[in-house]
C-alpha cells in the first residue's frame, strides 16, 4: 500500500500538469504504466500479423485485457514486483552518489553518459523546413500502428454485425468479411484504449462518460448517435492531418534522397575528370621518360656511328596538338596565360600494335592539295586539285561518309576541330561545315551531279575572282548564311553553316582556334574573323609590311627581294616550285604559305621567304624572321621555337626569344608540309617516303614501308597518329 | 511557435510490445537499406524510450542521442526527449543539462519546465534518501564507535 502510494504520490505531479485531467484517468494512466511489464509480451496472433498493415496491428486487445482486470485492486500486488527494481534504482543511485554501486551499470550506460557530454557541447541551430513544420512527435503519432485505429474502428462501427474489435477480426474486417458479434465489452474497453492513446487533449474529456452508451447503441442497432458522429468527425479529421503529416514527411525524404543523388553525381563527375587528367599525366610522363632515355642512350653511345635507320619501328612519340602556349618569350608586351591540351587523345587498343605503316588508303581524284583530321580515329578531311568538293572520311571504318558540298574550285587548306572544318579555297571564299552535318546530305551521289551541272551554269556566269551575280551577297567581308547554289533543292546545305567572303584571291592558309580564325590569301593581305558572327574583324597587308618595315624589329631592315622572280612589291606573285622528286614542277601562286596563332601573337610564312611576327591587337608586325630564299610553304610554333619550311629546299628552326636561326635542315626538294613537337619534326619535303627528323638525336628517318609511289604533299599527325596525302591522290595514315 | 512536445506523463506510458516489434521492425529494415530517415528513428527511440525495460530506455537514449548528432535541424526537439529519457532512466543529472539547454532556447515552453521541475523534485528526493542513509550510517557509525569506547574503558 504504501508502496503503491508512494508511487502515486511521485505520479501525482505529472498528471497534475497533464490538461485536462480528470480522476479516472490518471488511474489508468498509472495502471497501465505499472502493468506494462507485464503488458509487455508477444500475443501469439499479433506474430501473424506482424508485417501486415498497422491498422490490424492493434495492440489494444492486450493492454485491454490487462486493464479490465488491472484495476487498481491489483495494483499492489503487482507493484510489489516492479517495485523492487525501482526501488532498488532509486536507492540505489543515492549510493551510487557516494560511491556505492548495488545496480548493475552496463556499458550502455556510461555509453550515453560519455555521448551525453559531447553532445551538449554541440550546437544547437534553428529548426527549418521540415523540422518545423512536422515536429517529430508529430510525426510520431501519425506514423505509429495505432494511428490507424480510429479508422478502424470506424470501419466497424458501419458494419452492421456490431464486429468484436479481435486481431482476427479485424483482419478480417479489413477485408471486408463479416463476424460475429462478441464481447461488447471488451469493445467498449478497447474504446476506452482508443481514445486514450490517439490525441490525448481532447478524447480525455469524453472518456467514460457516452462511450458505453454509445457503443452499446452501435452494437444493439444502427443508431449512430451525435456523439459518435462528432466522435467520427474529429477522428476523420485527425486523421486526414496525419495524413497530410505523412505525406509532408516523404516528400521531405525524396527531396533529401534527390539532393544526395545530384552531390554524389558531381562527385562522379569530378573524379572522372580527375582520372582524365591522371590518365593525361601518365602520357606526358612516358613522353618525357622516351626523351630521356634517348638522351641517355646518345649520352652512352658516343662511339656508336650514327646510321641512319630506313624504317621506323615504333619511334615512341606522344605529340598533341598544342592548343595554348605560355608565349611569354614571344612578345615582351603580351603576357599569357598557358592553356593545356583539353582531354587527352586516346587511342583504339590496336594502334600500339600496329607496325608502321599503312592503316587504310583513301583515294581522291587528284593530288590532295589539303587534310585535316579531327582525332585519331575520328574524321579527316581530305581535298584534292581537281576536285571542289572535300570529302570526309570516318577514320575508324576508312569509310566516306560525305562531301563538303559548296566551294566553286579547290579546296587548298583545311582545318577541322572536333566537328567544326573551316576549308579555304581558290574562290576567295572560307566556309564553315559543321562535320555532324554532313551525314545530312542523303544520297550525294545524285546530288553530285546536280551539282556539277549547276557549278556549270554558274561559273559561266561567275567571275573568276569570287563575285556572285545571282547569289545575295552583303558586299565585302559579310556573312551569307547557309550559302549554297540558289537554284539547289532546300534540303541540301546541311553542313556548310557560314561562308566568309572577303578576300579577292584564293586563300592558301587558314588556322583557327574557337571564335577567332586568321587566313592568308594570295591577295597578298590576312583577314583576321571572328566566327560567331562571320565578320572579318582586322584585315592584315603583308605588302604594306613588306614596304614598312617595323622600325623597331631587329632583323626587320631588309625588304622582301631576296631571290628572283619573286615581284613581291607588285602584281600577281607566281614562283616557279623546284621540281619535285618524280620531276614534275609547278607554278606556286600562294602568296601566304602558313599561317598561326595563339592569343594575340600571329606568325606568317609568306611568298617573300619572310616569316612574320604579328600583334594581332594592331594589326603591325613586329618581327620578320628572315632566312628563307624562297616561299615559306609550312610553318609552326610553340612555345620556344617555330619551324617553317619552304620552297628553297630548307626547314628552318628560329628561337623565338633571339630571333636567330637555331637550325637548318636541307633537303633535295621543297618543301612542302611539316609538323613538329619537342621531339621530333615530321616533313613532307616532296619525296616519296616522310621524312622524320629526330631532334634529340638529330637524326633523319623516313616512313616508306607501303608509301606513296608519288611525292608527298601534305601531313598531319596527332600522338602517334599520322595522316599524309600526297601526289598520287591517295591519303595514308601511319603509326608514329 | 507553440510547443508540440509531450509532457514528461507520456514517456511513462509504453507502446505494446507489438507496436514497438512493429517500430523496431521498420528501423532495421530501412539501417538494412542504409537509409534511416529521422521518423523511423524517433520513432524506435521514442517507442524505446516509453517502454518500462531499462535496457530499451537505454538504446532509446542512446538512438537519441545519434539523431541529435545527426541532424542538426531536429536538435532543438531532440534535447527535450533526452532530457525525458535520461530524466526516466535516473541520470538526473543529464536530464538537467539537457533541459536547461533547451530552456535556455525557448524559455517559454511548458513541458520544458514541468520537466524542470519533476527533475528537481526527484534530485532533492535522491538527496534525503541519501542524507537518510548518510544519517543511518553515521548513526550506526556512532553507535559502534560507542560501544568500542565503553569496552575500551571497561
Amino acid at each position: 500500500m504504501a508502496s503503491s502510494s508512494r508511487r502515486k504520490d511521485s505520479r501525482a505531479p505529472l498528471d497534475s500538469l497533464a490538461e485536462g485531467s480528470s480522476a479516472t484517468s490518471r488511474l489508468d494512466v498509472v495502471s497501465k504504466a505499472i502493468l506494462a511489464p507485464f503488458t509487455h509480451k508477444k500475443h501469439e496472433s499479433s506474430k501473424i500479423f506482424a508485417d501486415l498493415a498497422p491498422v490490424i496491428m492493434t495492440p489494444r486487445m492486450v493492454n485491454a485485457a490487462a486493464t479490465v482486470s488491472g484495476k487498481p485492486r491489483h495494483v499492489e500486488s503487482s507493484s510489489a514486483l516492479t517495485r523492487p527494481r525501482v526501488d532498488f534504482a532509486t536507492l540505489g543511485r543515492a549510493p551510487a552518489r557516494f560511491g556505492l554501486g548495488t545496480r548493475r551499470i552496463t556499458s550502455r550506460d556510461l555509453q550515453i553518459v560519455e555521448a551525453s557530454e559531447e553532445l551538449l557541447g554541440e550546437e544547437i541551430p534553428e529548426p527549418e523546413g521540415v523540422a518545423q513544420d512536422v515536429s517529430l512527435i508529430r510525426g510520431f503519432n501519425a506514423t505509429i500502428p495505432s494511428s490507424d485505429k480510429s479508422r478502424a474502428r470506424r470501419r466497424q462501427t458501419r458494419n452492421v454485425e456490431a464486429p468484436r474489435i479481435g486481431l482476427k477480426k479485424l483482419g478480417m474486417n479489413a477485408r471486408g468479411l463479416l463476424a460475429d458479434e462478441e464481447d461488447h465489452e471488451g469493445e467498449s474497453v478497447a474504446s476506452e484504449e482508443d481514445v486514450v492513446l490517439v490525441g490525448r487533449p481532447e478524447s480525455r474529456g469524453r472518456k467514460l462518460r457516452p462511450k458505453r452508451k454509445g457503443r452499446q447503441s452501435l452494437s444493439a442497432g444502427k443508431v449512430f448517435g451525435t456523439e459518435e458522429l462528432k466522435r467520427q468527425t474529429h477522428e476523420i479529421r485527425r486523421d486526414k492531418e496525419n495524413l497530410h503529416v505523412r505525406r509532408t514527411l516523404l516528400s521531405n525524404e525524396i527531396s533529401e534522397i534527390a539532393n544526395k543523388i545530384e552531390a554524389l553525381d558531381a562527385l562522379r563527375v569530378k573524379l572522372e575528370q580527375d582520372l582524365l587528367k591522371l590518365q593525361e599525366d601518365e602520357l606526358e610522363l612516358d613522353d618525357e621518360l622516351e626523351g630521356v632515355k634517348e638522351r641517355l642512350d646518345i649520352e652512352e653511345s658516343t662511339s656508336r656511328p650514327p646510321k641512319v635507320r630506313t624504317s621506323l619501328a615504333h619511334v615512341p612519340q606522344s605529340s598533341r596538338r598544342r592548343k595554348g602556349l605560355p608565349i611569354l618569350l614571344f612578345c615582351s608586351r603580351i603576357a599569357l596565360t598557358p592553356i593545356y591540351p583539353s582531354g587527352p587523345v586516346f587511342l583504339p587498343s590496336e594502334h600500339d600494335e600496329l607496325p608502321p605503316g599503312v592503316a587504310f588508303m583513301a583515294s581522291h581524284t587528284g593530288p590532295i592539295t589539303a587534310l585535316d583530321f579531327s582525332e585519331p580515329y575520328g574524321t579527316l578531311v581530305t581535298a584534292s586539285q581537281e576536285d571542289p568538293q572535300p570529302r570526309v572520311w570516318d577514320l575508324l571504318t576508312g569509310e566516306e561518309v560525305g562531301r563538303l558540298k559548296g566551294h566553286r574550285s579547290t579546296v587548298k587548306c583545311i582545318q577541322v576541330e572536333d566537328h567544326i572544318c573551316l576549308t579555304g579555297g581558290e574562290d576567295g571564299n572560307v566556309r564553315l561545315w559543321d562535320l555532324r552535318r554532313v551525314d545530312e546530305d542523303d544520297d550525294w551521289d545524285k546530288e553530285s551531279e546536280l551539282v556539277s551541272l549547276s557549278e556549270i551554269a554558274e561559273e559561266e556566269s561567275v567571275d573568276e575572282f569570287g563575285s556572285r551575280s545571282q547569289i545575295a551577297t552583303n558586299g565585302n567581308g559579310n556573312v551569307r548564311q547557309g550559302g549554297s547554289e540558289a537554284e539547289s533543292s532546300s534540303d541540301k546545305e546541311g553542313a556548310c553553316v557560314r561562308v566568309l567572303e572577303g578576300h579577292t584571291k584564293a586563300v592558301s592558309s587558314l588556322y583557327f582556334e574557337d571564335d577567332c580564325l586568321v587566313t592568308g590569301a594570295s591577295d597578298k593581305t590576312m583577314r583576321q574573323w571572328d566566327l560567331t558572327t562571320g565578320q572579318c574583324v582586322m584585315t592584315m597587308d603583308i605588302l604594306w609590311a613588306i614596304s614598312h618595315p617595323p622600325a623597331t624589329g631587329p632583323g626587320g631592315t631588309i625588304p622582301g627581294h631576296m631571290f628572283p622572280g619573286a615581284a613581291a612589291a607588285a602584281g600577281t606573285f607566281a614562283v616557279p616550285t623546284p621540281p619535285y622528286a618524280d620531276g614534275t614542277w609547278e607554278m606556286y601562286q600562294d602568296f601566304v604559305g602558313a599561317v598561326q596563332f595563339w592569343g594575340y601573337a600571329l606568325m606568317s610564312g609568306s611568298g617573300d621567304g619572310a616569316v612574320r611576327m604579328w600583334d594581332m591587337r594592331t594589326g603591325q608586325p613586329h618581327r620578320t624572321l628572315l632566312g628563307h630564299t624562297g616561299p615559306v610553304t609550312c610553318l609552326q610554333f610553340d612555345e620556344l621555337h617555330a619551324v617553317s619550311g619552304s620552297l628553297d629546299k630548307s626547314i628552318r628552326i628560329w628561337d623565338l626569344r633571339t630571333g636567330g636561326i637555331v637550325d637548318t635542315l636541307k633537303y633535295d626538294h621543297a618543301v612542302t608540309g611539316l609538323q613538329f613537337d619537342t621531339r621530333k619534326i615530321v616533313a613532307a619535303t616532296g619525296e616519296n617516303p616522310i621524312k622524320i627528323y629526330n631532334r634529340t638525336s638529330m637524326q633523319h628517318s623516313s616512313l616508306m614501308t607501303n608509301g606513296h609511289t608519288r611525292p608527298v604533299e601534305r601531313l598531319r599527325y596527332m600522338d602517334k597518329y599520322l595522316v599524309s596525302g600526297g601526289r598520287d591522290s591517295i591519303v595514308k595514315v601511319w603509326a608514329l | 511557435m507553440p510547443s508540440e512536445l509531450p509532457y514528461a506523463a507520456d514517456a511513462e506510458e509504453s507502446l505494446s510490445y507489438d507496436e514497438l516489434q512493429v517500430l523496431r521492425r521498420q528501423y532495421e529494415k530501412e539501417v538494412a537499406q542504409s537509409h534511416v530517415t529521422v521518423q523511423t528513428t524517433f520513432n524506435f527511440a521514442w517507442g524505446l524510450v516509453k517502454s518500462p525495460v531499462k535496457d530499451d530506455q537505454v538504446e532509446g537514449v542512446k538512438l537519441l542521442g545519434e539523431l541529435y548528432r545527426n541532424e542538426p535541424a531536429r536538435r532543438r526537439e531532440c534535447l527535450y526527449y533526452l532530457a525525458l529519457g535520461h530524466y526516466k532512466l535516473g541520470n538526473y543529472e543529464q536530464a538537467r543539462r539537457f533541459n536547461d539547454l533547451l530552456l535556455g532556447k525557448e524559455p517559454t515552453n511548458l513541458q520544458a519546465q514541468s520537466l524542470a521541475s519533476l527533475i528537481e523534485r526527484k534530485v532533492t528526493q535522491e538527496g534525503y534518501i541519501g542524507m537518510a542513509i548518510a544519517g543511518g550510517a553515521a548513526a550506526l557509525g556512532t553507535i559502534l564507535l560507542a560501544a568500542i569506547i565503553r569496552r575500551a574503558h571497561k
